[in-house]
């Protein structure tokens, strides 16, 4: 979650272009050099000293590659290969362009038309193109040669056509997905025409995946057109192409390898040169590889601590300490502070509220507990978290799994995303149950049966047998905390857990976790952006803003009297019954992006109580009144005290 | 099929398959080396060029399936061992009635089919009533494409059980000749009854094999016939292996997957005759490579154009460089493989662009844009696509601009066949005729042109060369007909119809281990004498 | 079970349709099959005479209903150009291709299931990186100019496998036999699918494990080697196994250079054969079967979808 809002955070400005994105991509640049190289020769194929591609010289012939006067030898015409090779590549690529360009205006056409017209025009559209698929692509091609006689533009126009298809049916999906979405409706009633509104409305967001086909397909269409070449269909002498060289070249493999080893390898590279580019293309078009994030998190949380805080004193009643702990995400030579040194403390049975506004970094410190925080790009830089009698930053790996699940455990946010789809419940519970305890599958059932029971899941063996999606979503909340429960966890965190869910919903969560905290004394600590929530069920509270804990205390202490003016403007935000309009956005302005975390105070710029001290330098985290042990800490130079009104500070 | 799918169950249980895949390479080497070597002794493993379309004799039109054809049956007569002339065979003797109309044979005794069933009188007449007559019981078992061959004959009856009377419409020189070719073959008659449309897969004929097997599109088997009439053949068995690629061919034949390869590719022939562990075998045959020239329209309706085409054209390049030696320069319509027929005094065209050049001069024709069709393949046609792009080169020499359309075989013959008339000035062309009547009977003749049922695809017509060709037709004395034939190809040659490229020389590679091996002029495959040890 | 039937009834249109096509294009092909069978004896005389006897002087639409009505009875006719009846050289063939198109189906599936899982779990690693650089130069080579190199150097060089065909020609036939004959068109055709299933399989598996229900998975403590194979894995195959249905039709497809190169006796070189000796029955039958299994390729791939994923079921 956190990953994303933090991307959410980033500056448009410090967003690289789609080209500087493309030559990042080391492969795809490579990509771009090999195949300007080649274009750029192939182009300049007239302006080359070359001998004539097409002049035999049959005394000549099958020479070696390096031969006196013919750099890569001669076919068995005596015909220059290299000359050959790169008029022949010309036609090759304008070929395979061609036939790209072609494919894809047409079959984005079909595409289009049949995903925003729905209904019957789609349905006939589609049965055409899956006759076109169900006939073998290369018999299709060889009988439209076949028809319209061999010949380069007709291999190109077969060709195209068996690409046609591939292009309709991406199109179509992401039109139809289109065609049903609010602008469109939007623009359908303002009275624009159809044919407006599918190029002014749908094209624009089609155009990517247009791009992208074009570029995935333009190297497999290369392959192709040298395919019908090699069978003699293209490319008509003595005019060269690619494929037409590798077959004339074939019937000598034993004797003169080189003449078809060497367009061979003209293909091998144009199509890699193109597909290494295509790949980078697609990267940068695809929304959900944008970012650079597309690297997979590893099973635990890179840790690199700069900063390790002394071991702190033993305390039997605590849980879990954390201090100094800062959590980071690198995406390209930008750092993100998503948590820059949060402290706090818990013992069994207390209940803590972590609140604070999206990508305040109050899910990161969460996940960072376990180890969770997806990584690339996340890192633990400094910090420790005392837990069970050890630094869990410090730990194995095998030690953080063998807590995870066990006496640490989790309920995340949404639980639809959060349970495997593919899986029963009650397998994903006995497979939670059975990592913890040595029970057979038998007795893991039972028990979590008994789990699903204690969650007040009506008729537990039967719902065990469901799948996720068949579940409510306060259902599926309750496997999420029964799944949390299974091992007797000492210390549960708890992400957002009831933000998915409706109001009524949301109460009976609520109240089962409070339920089960009393009853096993566990440890929660309540992840929410939500005071009203946080009222119900925390003893304390901590208020996060941009990576640190801005405030925190006793829950009824901090609600009644918020000494920091972020967390007054919180509060104040929090729905009341007959005063609607109040939402947590209300808070004019936006929180600094992490990776450009202001000097001082990083609430100063949306703070009307901003001074300039405030931004001068660190403002560290201070007990609200000095020597009262009540918890109560406030980083702010200027808090709202009671007697504010009097003294109005400077 | 039965087979197959009892190996592909049996590759498929177990899951062998993945994991012998996964493993691909060391343990399954020793295997086929052994297997390659362990190809026996008497067994003839021969590569054909593609899978036979038929076994029955007069169901078939490519040499591809004579080869097999040949050792399967017999014909009344045949060739003499390397030569182009008629020899008796299931056929003691015959007589040629006076007026040329009637043939008398006389038949081998004690001969049977294969099936057991003899040979005689009835079976002959069977085999040709089937083929002529479209009222004949098993005329259905056809079609019967090269049943033409035979369209002079009028009757064929048993005289008595071993005499049979060929009746025919008219005169006709060919005859003999045609009855040697495998259209002439017989079939058992017994067999074709019990097997109807099926006997092209089942055949059974009077030859040194016997058919065994075929197992579609991996081998036809055929046994050794220790009855044979002419002496058991020295083979066990020969297999012949369809396999239609001619560089698959050359790597079977390199790895010693068989023991025969015929229509070597041109560049794998130096290959072949390096190493000392193949024979290369050569034999020119009775082919001709050419060009249809368009004489009804264009720059080639003159004689002076065509003529220039022909000097301009480096035959002798073509023949040494592309075809690798695998084909001589030909002189004239008619190949010197009918030695009998053929006219030694006959030139080649000389390769002199200067005259070339003048002649296009004189007839204005220069810088004149041409169109040329090209097969990508089909029989006879050795290496058409680099053939016509050499021969484009050489026709850019000489100022002619010639725009090349290449077509697969059969489209091609689509189009060349009914002629060239507004659609090209030249084509490619090739022939194997097995009577040197055949190709100008039926292409340069001007009764010949395609509205008539000919092959005259350039329009060409000479009434003296009509009328020689008649009269050659319906001459009975050898020596008579060759006289003809000759002055027939000296006008020819003079004008130039086509451009005359070359005579193939039909080649063959054997593996040390195979004796007696000879390629025949008629590009049969004749394995009678064929050992192996 | 419904769904199944609804499926293959949907089919019933398409093979139709597929049928009126091939009938249609075979006849705007120049040259007919008498010219092919004549060859250079195809007088205008002698083509007439045999397209009598093969019954190809009726009108087009004739010769379509004529066919479908015998098709209704089980009868595919008679090849002109093999001269054997269509049904039993299309099921020879047809099996013949099955077997190589299957085995290079399972070939890529598992090889580019693995090597896709395991470059998304060694993401940037050597593996990764090395994984990545084959699958690139295998999606990026002409698939008949590789198998050549492969003869050249398996067959010819080194002599460990044959060139060329299903069984061995003598004493052939065992399972080993057309094992060994069928390891090098089954790599070469397997090589590009390999390439396309890879890059998938790790592009899902990184989607995949980027999901929220994975972070659940570790946050219930189970071992990296479960998350990745049971959890993540079954996700990812739920996207790939499409794919590999559509694969198998590239596959079907590609098989046509492959079995030309290799002389695998399979549809695909018959096919081509087949058109091009205007062989109209032939291709009729060819066209047929290859595009059914096409569909029912498609239709396997969907029930094994929704077997894997309990959503789409219903």
């Amino acid at each position: 979650m956190s990953a994303r809002a933090a991307r959410r955070d980033r500056p448009d400005q410090g967003r690289p272009s789609p080209w500087a994105l493309l030559l990042n991509n080391r492969l795809a640049a490579a990509g771009l050099v090999i195949l300007s190289a080649v274009v750029l020769l192939a182009l300049a194929a007239p302006l080359l000293p070359l001998q004539p591609p097409d002049v035999t010289e049959p005394a000549e012939r099958l020479k070696r590659p390096l031969a006196e006067g013919h750099l890569l030898g001669t076919d068995d015409l005596g015909r220059d290969l290299l000359s050959r090779l790169l008029w022949g590549t010309r036609v090759s690529l304008a070929v395979g362009l061609s036939a790209t360009l072609i494919a894809a205006f047409f079959g984005s056409l079909i595409g289009l038309v049949a995903g925003y017209a729905g209904g019957r025009t789609d349905s006939l559209l589609m049965r055409g193109i899956d006759l076109v698929m169900a006939f073998p692509y290369i018999l299709l091609a060889l009988a439209i040669v076949a028809v319209l006689g061999p010949g380069l533009l007709n291999a190109l126009y077969a060709i195209a056509v068996v690409n046609i298809p591939f292009f309709a049916r991406n199109i179509r999906g992401v039109t139809l997905g289109l065609a049903r979405r609010e602008f469109v409706d939007a623009a359908r009633l303002s009275g624009k025409s159809h044919l407006l509104i599918v190029v002014t409305e749908i094209l624009p967001n089609v155009l990517p995946v247009i791009v992208i086909t074009m570029s995935t397909t333009l190297g497999w269409m290369i392959l192709e057109t040298a395919g019908l070449s090699f069978l003699g269909l293209g490319a008509q002498p003595p005019q060269a192409d690619l494929g037409s060289m590798l077959g004339e070249g074939r019937k000598l493999l034993f004797t003169a390898p080189h003449v078809s080893v060497i367009p061979g390898l003209m293909i091998f590279l144009v199509v890699m040169s193109i597909n290494l580019l295509g790949d980078g293309i697609r990267d940068v078009l695809d929304p959900r590889l944008k970012s650079g994030a597309l690297a997979r998190p590893s099973a635990r949380t890179e840790v690199r601590r700069e900063r390790v805080p002394p071991e702190p004193e033993a305390d039997p009643g605590r849980v879990v300490s954390v201090a100094g702990l800062e959590t980071q995400f690198r995406i390209g030579r930008e750092v993100y502070r998503a948590v820059g040194g949060v402290d706090f403390r818990l013992a069994s049975g207390e209940c803590l509220g972590l609140v604070g506004e999206s990508g305040s970094g109050k899910s990161v410190t969460a996940l960072s507990l376990a180890g969770l925080v997806p990584s690339p790009p996340g890192r633990i830089v400094g910090g420790r978290v005392d837990f069970e009698g050890r630094d869990l930053l410090a730990a194995s790996d095998a030690e953080i799994r063998s807590l995870r699940g066990g006496k640490l455990a989790h309920v995340f946010q949404d639980p639809l995303a959060t349970l495997h789809p593919l899986f029963t419940v009650g397998d994903q519970l006995v497979e939670a149950i059975r990592a913890h305890q040595p029970l057979s599958r038998a007795e893991a059932r039972e028990r979590a049966h008994a789990l699903l029971g204690q969650v007040r899941i009506p008729n537990p063996a039967a719902r065990a047998e469901a799948y996720p999606h068949e579940l409510s979503g306060g259902m599926r909340q309750r496997v999420s905390i029964a799944m949390a429960l299974a091992n007797d966890a000492s210390l549960l965190i708890a992400d957002e857990p009831t933000t998915a869910l409706d109001v009524t919903v949301q109460a009976q969560v609520l109240k089962l976790l409070d339920g089960l905290r009393a009853e096993r004394d566990t440890a929660v600590l309540f992840i929410t952006h939500d005071f009203g929530v946080v009222s119900e069920l925390c003893d304390r509270i901590a208020v996060m803003y941009a990576g640190r804990i801005v405030e925190t205390g006793e829950t009824q202490a901090v609600m009644a009297a918020p000494a920091h003016p972020y967390t007054r403007m919180l509060i104040d935000c929090v729905p009341v019954l007959g005063q609607p309009g109040r939402r947590l956005d209300a808070i004019p302005g936006l929180p600094p992006p992490v990776n450009r975390l202001p000097e001082g105070c990083a609430f100063a710029e949306r703070c009307p109580r901003a001074q300039d001290d405030c931004r001068a330098g660190e403002v560290p985290l201070e007990p609200l009144a000095a020597g009262v042990a009540d918890g109560r800490a406030v980083r702010c130079l200027h808090p709202i005290v009671e007697d504010e009104k009097k003294e109005p500070a400077e | 099929m039965k087979r197959m799918a009892g190996a592909l169950k049996g590759a498929l249980t177990g899951g062998a398959l993945a994991t012998a895949l996964l493993a691909a390479g060391a343990p399954a080497s020793g295997l086929v080396g052994e297997a390659a070597a362990q190809t026996p002794p008497g067994v003839l493993i021969v590569g054909q060029i593609a899978e036979p379309k038929s076994l029955d004799p007069q169901a078939v039109t490519a040499v591809n399936d004579f080869r097999i054809l040949m050792n399967l049956y017999d014909g009344l007569v045949r060739y003499k061992d390397g030569t182009l002339q008629v020899e008796p065979a299931l056929a003691e003797s015959w007589t040629i009635s006076d007026d040329g109309k009637t043939y008398t044979f006389q038949l081998r005794e004690g001969v049977a089919f294969h099936d057991g069933t003899p040979f005689d009188a009835e079976a002959v007449v069977f085999a040709f009533e089937r083929m002529l007559n479209e009222d004949h019981p098993y005329y259905d078992t056809g079609p019967f494409p090269l049943s033409f061959f035979f369209s002079a004959v009028e009757s064929v009856t048993a005289q008595d059980a071993q005499t049979v009377v060929f009746q025919l419409k008219e005169p006709y020189a060919p005859f003999l000749s045609n009855l040697a070719y495998p259209t002439g073959l017989i079939p058992s008659p017994t067999a074709i009854k019990e097997q109807g449309e099926d006997f092209g897969r089942n055949p059974v004929g009077t030859g040194a094999f016997k058919f065994e097997e075929w197992d579609s599109n991996t081998k036809v088997v055929a046994s050794a016939n220790a009855d044979y009439w002419g002496g058991a053949p020295d083979l066990k068995a020969v297999v012949f292996r369809p396999i239609t690629d001619a560089n698959t061919r050359v790597a079977e034949m390199l790895s010693g997957g068989i023991d025969v390869m015929v229509e070597v590719p041109p560049d794998n022939v130096a290959t072949f005759a390096e190493d000392a562990g193949f024979t290369v075998h050569e034999q020119a045959g009775p082919h001709l490579w050419f060009l249809i020239l368009n004489a009804k329209e264009g720059p080639f309706a003159d004689k002076r154009v065509r003529q220039a085409a022909n000097y301009a054209i480096d035959k002798q390049a073509l023949v040494e460089n592309v075809l690798q030696g695998t084909a001589e320069v030909a002189a004239g319509p008619t190949p010197p493989a009918f030695s009998w027929a053929y006219n030694e005094a006959l030139e080649p065209y000389p390769h002199d662009p200067e005259k070339a050049r003048a002649l296009l001069k004189e007839a204005g024709a220069e810088g004149a844009e041409l169109t040329f069709y090209v097969t990508q393949g089909g029989s006879g046609m050795l290496d058409p696509v680099p053939m016509g792009a050499a021969i484009q080169a050489d026709l850019a020499e000489v100022g002619l601009e010639v725009a090349i359309e290449t077509y697969e075989w059969n489209t091609f013959l689509g189009k060349v066949n009914p002629g060239l008339e507004g659609k090209a000035d030249m084509a490619e062309m090739a022939w194997m005729t097995n009577d040197p009547d055949t190709l100008p009977y039926l292409a340069l003749r001007s009764d010949a042109m395609p509205d008539q049922g000919g092959f005259n695809s350039g329009y060409y017509s000479n009434p003296e060369v009509d009328q020689l060709l008649e009269q050659a037709r319906r001459a009975t004395d050898q020596a008579e007909r060759a006289r003809l034939y000759k002055q027939m190809q000296e006008i020819v040659r003079e004008d130039a119809p086509w451009v005359f490229v070359a005579n193939w020389k039909q080649n063959a590679v054997t593996s040390e281990r195979v004796e007696g091996f000879t390629l025949q002029p008629s590009f049969f495959l004749l394995l009678h004498e064929v050992g192996k040890s | 079970m419904l769904y199944v039937a609804k499926r293959l009834l949907a089919m019933i249109p398409i093979l139709l349709g597929l049928t009126v096509v091939v009938f249609g294009m075979m006849a705007l092909i120049p040259g007919d099959p008498a010219t092919a069978i004549l060859g250079s004896y195809a007088t205008p005389e002698n083509v007439e005479r045999l397209n009598r006897q093969l019954g190809l002087d009726r009108p087009l639409w004739e010769q379509y209903l004529v066919w479908l009505g015998n098709i209704l009875e089980g009868d595919f006719g008679r090849s002109y150009s093999l001269n054997r009846p269509v049904i039993d050289e299309v099921l020879e063939r047809f099996s013949a291709t099955l077997l190589l198109a299957g085995a290079a189906l399972l070939l890529c599936s598992v090889l580019g299931l693995l090597a896709g899982a395991v470059s998304a779990v060694r993401q940037f690693g050597w593996a990764d990186r090395t994984i990545t650089f084959l699958v690139l130069i295998g999606i990026s080579l002409p698939s008949f100019w590789l198998g050549l190199l492969l003869i050249l150097l398996f067959a010819v060089e080194l002599q460990w496998l044959p060139a060329s065909g299903m069984v061995a020609i003598y004493g052939g036939g065992g399972p080993l036999d057309i094992l060994t004959h069928l390891i090098l068109p089954a790599c070469t055709l397997a090589v590009v699918a390999t390439g396309v299933i890879a890059r998938l399989t790790r592009a899902s598996m990184l989607e995949v494990l980027r999901q929220d229900y994975i972070r659940t998975a570790r946050a219930k403590g189970l071992s990296e080697r479960r998350v990745i194979y049971r959890h993540a894995f079954t996700a990812a195959l739920v996207t790939v196994i499409p794919v590999i249905g559509i694969q198998a039709g590239f596959v079907l497809g590609g098989a046509v250079y492959i079995e030309t190169v290799f002389q695998w006796p399979g549809i695909g070189a018959m096919l081509v054969k087949a058109i091009s000796t205007r062989d109209l029955l032939l291709v009729q039958g060819g066209v047929l079967v290859v595009a059914a299994s096409y569909v029912l390729f498609n239709l396997a791939a969907d029930l094994l979808q929704s077997a894997l994923d309990p959503r789409l079921k219903g």
